[in-house]
């Protein structure tokens, strides 16, 4: 279990992470997702010990990273982003190696770098050089360094970036194979991956967490409910014209001509009213016939791209509701200045008036 | 730990560096046994011609090019290449980590002076040398090489540049060997005066103190400087 409690990363005054919280449960595959420079890496980096948290706790296993870190780093296994390895060991050396940095026991250790060879499709290759291996025995090479040593936590860091689509569904199927017996945590910017693997998803923008949910309910709860897509065969361009005939119809809007002569329309209605019966109602009557007719499917990219846009959204109407009170506060604190003044010295304002035509009589002699 | 230090004295092996550092130092120590057989003009002074070798220009000179050679991969290679990602999220503590660079590299230094031993063989053939002298002097060489092979590992913490960690080893070696020229008290400061001392055949305590205490100083330096990059990295 991976519990992660408040943490915050500085870097002087700027803030990578900001008081994030979560946990990822035993046996539970978790996806961090968020644009880049969200903070994913930072986030993994500390879970890692890598990095250290400016503030917070960071708990693996029951052991926290900052003061037990020889335990904590044990449960852990590794995949940093970028795939680094040693280039002038061969793919057998490099596990060798790792599983003896991480005190795998000696009469197993054999047998496990083996295993974990085995595991990752690497047999072919084992006794080539690093340097000389294709992208996706990289990645492999290195997935097998996190695996050796049976750690508890896999830590992933962009595990299929630079993979042909037949390798990523070869990670992603054992990814999913090891999540039966590991607590996983990865990051990933294709987010259909995400939605594959991953049982929750951590969504991080600007170094916040803006959601936490599984997958299917992030898309329900962005789900538009009030917008249908409906293809329609109008032969007497009636379709603009009902809209009036129906009574919880907010808009409509043209989207497309199709091929075969059709047209696609964008309704959408108030409320969460489903429209759908009573298209099927009224457009026969007016001569139009329906092709197709679907409720708009919100897919994670939707969800994940409107969950960020909201917070934006927010934050800008926040600095703007903000800017506005600054300037009326200043406007306020001006006036009563100005009226300050005035009840001070009731004549300044006929000396101001008086110094003003000194000077432009001094101006027009000049001239 | 003992991973580490195996794989990395491996890796010296599996590149060019290791054999061009032995080469290269085999090759100017034999440049200086060569000129000290050359200037006794036939009465070879077989009891010191050991001990004079390592007094050469040559060697010393050498070595001060060469151990950053070896050092100045350590830390900045695993820096540039993202490696120490691997390495610092592994179970070993960084003081190990920081103890596993500095003995590799040191073996390293070890197994080229080791080599000087033939030289030893040669001269123990013609003539007898002043065995305990040459000891000494091959301890205290020793003692030299390991200070200054902690200064080099701790120049590697400073940068992912390897170039740049060699210039600062090489710059404060040449700094603390030229300095007794200019300043009087910098004899003090120069750890290759200390080492003369050693090829009169006196184990001096004080100076063995001082490289020892040098060579912690360094290995402190170098784990310091690896906690503190770990919160501003």
């Amino acid at each position: 279990m991976i519990e992660v409690k408040n943490v915050t990363k500085k870097y002087g005054s700027f803030t990578a992470v900001e008081n994030i919280s979560f946990d990822v449960k035993d046996g539970e595959i978790v996806g961090l997702l968020g644009p880049n420079g969200a903070g994913k890496s930072t986030t993994m980096n500390m879970i890692t010990g890598f990095i250290e948290a400016s503030e917070g706790n960071i708990i693996v296993n029951g052991y926290d990273i900052s003061k037990k870190p020889g335990k904590a780093k044990k449960q852990i296994g590794y995949m940093p982003e970028g795939v680094p390895s040693y280039q002038e060991l061969t793919t057998k050396e490099f596990v060798k190696y790792m599983a003896e940095l991480k005190s795998v026991d000696k009469k197993t250790r054999k047998e496990e770098i083996e295993n974990v060879i085995k595991q990752t499709g690497l047999e072919e290759v084992e006794n080539k050089l690093i340097k000389n291996l294709s992208r996706g025995y990289k990645q492999r090479v290195s997935m097998a360094g996190a695996l050796v040593g049976n750690p508890d936590v896999l830590i992933l860091d962009e595990p299929t970036v630079g993979l042909d689509p037949k390798q990523i569904l070869e990670i992603r199927n054992l990814i999913k194979e090891l999540g039966k017996k590991h607590t996983i945590i990865l990051s990933s910017h294709i987010l259909s991956e995400v939605s594959q693997i991953c049982e929750r998803v951590v969504i991080i923008n600007k170094g916040k967490i803006v959601a936490i949910d599984t997958p299917e309910n992030l898309e329900t709860k962005t789900q538009n409910k009030n917008v249908i897509y409906v293809t329609v065969e109008d032969k007497n361009e009636k379709m603009l014209s009902i809209k009036d005939k129906i009574k919880n119809m907010q808009e409509m809007e043209y989207v497309k001509d199709n091929e075969d002569g059709t047209k696609q329309y964008k309704i959408v209605s108030n409320g969460d009213i489903d429209l759908r019966k009573t298209l099927f109602d009224i457009l026969p009557k007016e001569d139009i016939t329906i092709f197709e007719l679907k409720k708009a499917e919100v897919s994670l990219e939707d969800a994940f791209m409107k969950l960020i846009d909201d917070r934006q959204e927010k934050n800008i109407n926040k600095k703007e509701k903000q800017k506005i009170e600054k300037n009326k506060n200043n406007k306020h604190n001006e006036q009563e200045k100005i009226g300050n003044k005035k009840e001070q010295d009731p004549n300044s304002s006929d000396e101001n008036a008086e110094e003003k035509e000194k000077t432009k009589q001094e101006e027009g002699g000049k001239e | 730990m003992w991973a580490i230090i195996k794989k990395e004295v491996k890796t010296y092996f599996l590149s060019p560096i290791g054999y061009v550092f032995i080469g290269i130092f085999l090759l100017a120590f034999s440049i200086s046994f060569n000129l000290e057989l050359g200037y006794s003009n036939g009465i070879i002074d077989f009891q010191n011609v050991f001990v004079y070798i390592f007094t050469y220009l040559p060697t010393i000179l050498v070595f001060a090019f060469l151990i950053p050679m070896i050092t100045m991969r350590a830390f900045s290679e695993e820096r540039k290449n993202g490696t120490e990602q691997l390495l610092l999220t592994s179970p070993v503590s960084i003081t190990k980590i920081v103890l596993a660079k500095f003995i590799s590299a040191f073996v390293m230094v070890i197994i080229a002076v080791l080599f000087t031993l033939i030289y030893m063989g040669i001269i123990c053939y013609f003539g007898t040398p002043d065995i305990p002298a040459a000891l000494v002097t091959l301890l205290g060489f020793a003692l030299l090489c390991m200070a200054y092979t902690a200064f080099g590992i701790f120049a590697s913490s400073l940068t992912e540049n390897q170039i740049i960690a060699a210039m600062i080893s090489i710059v404060t070696f040449v700094i603390t060997w030229v300095l007794p020229e200019f300043i009087a008290s910098g004899s003090d400061f120069s750890l290759i005066n200390m080492f003369y001392k050693f090829t009169t055949g006196q184990i001096d305590i004080a100076y063995t103190i001082t490289y020892l205490a040098f060579t912690v100083l360094c290995l402190i330096l170098t784990i310091t400087v690896m906690q503190r990059r770990k919160s501003a990295r």
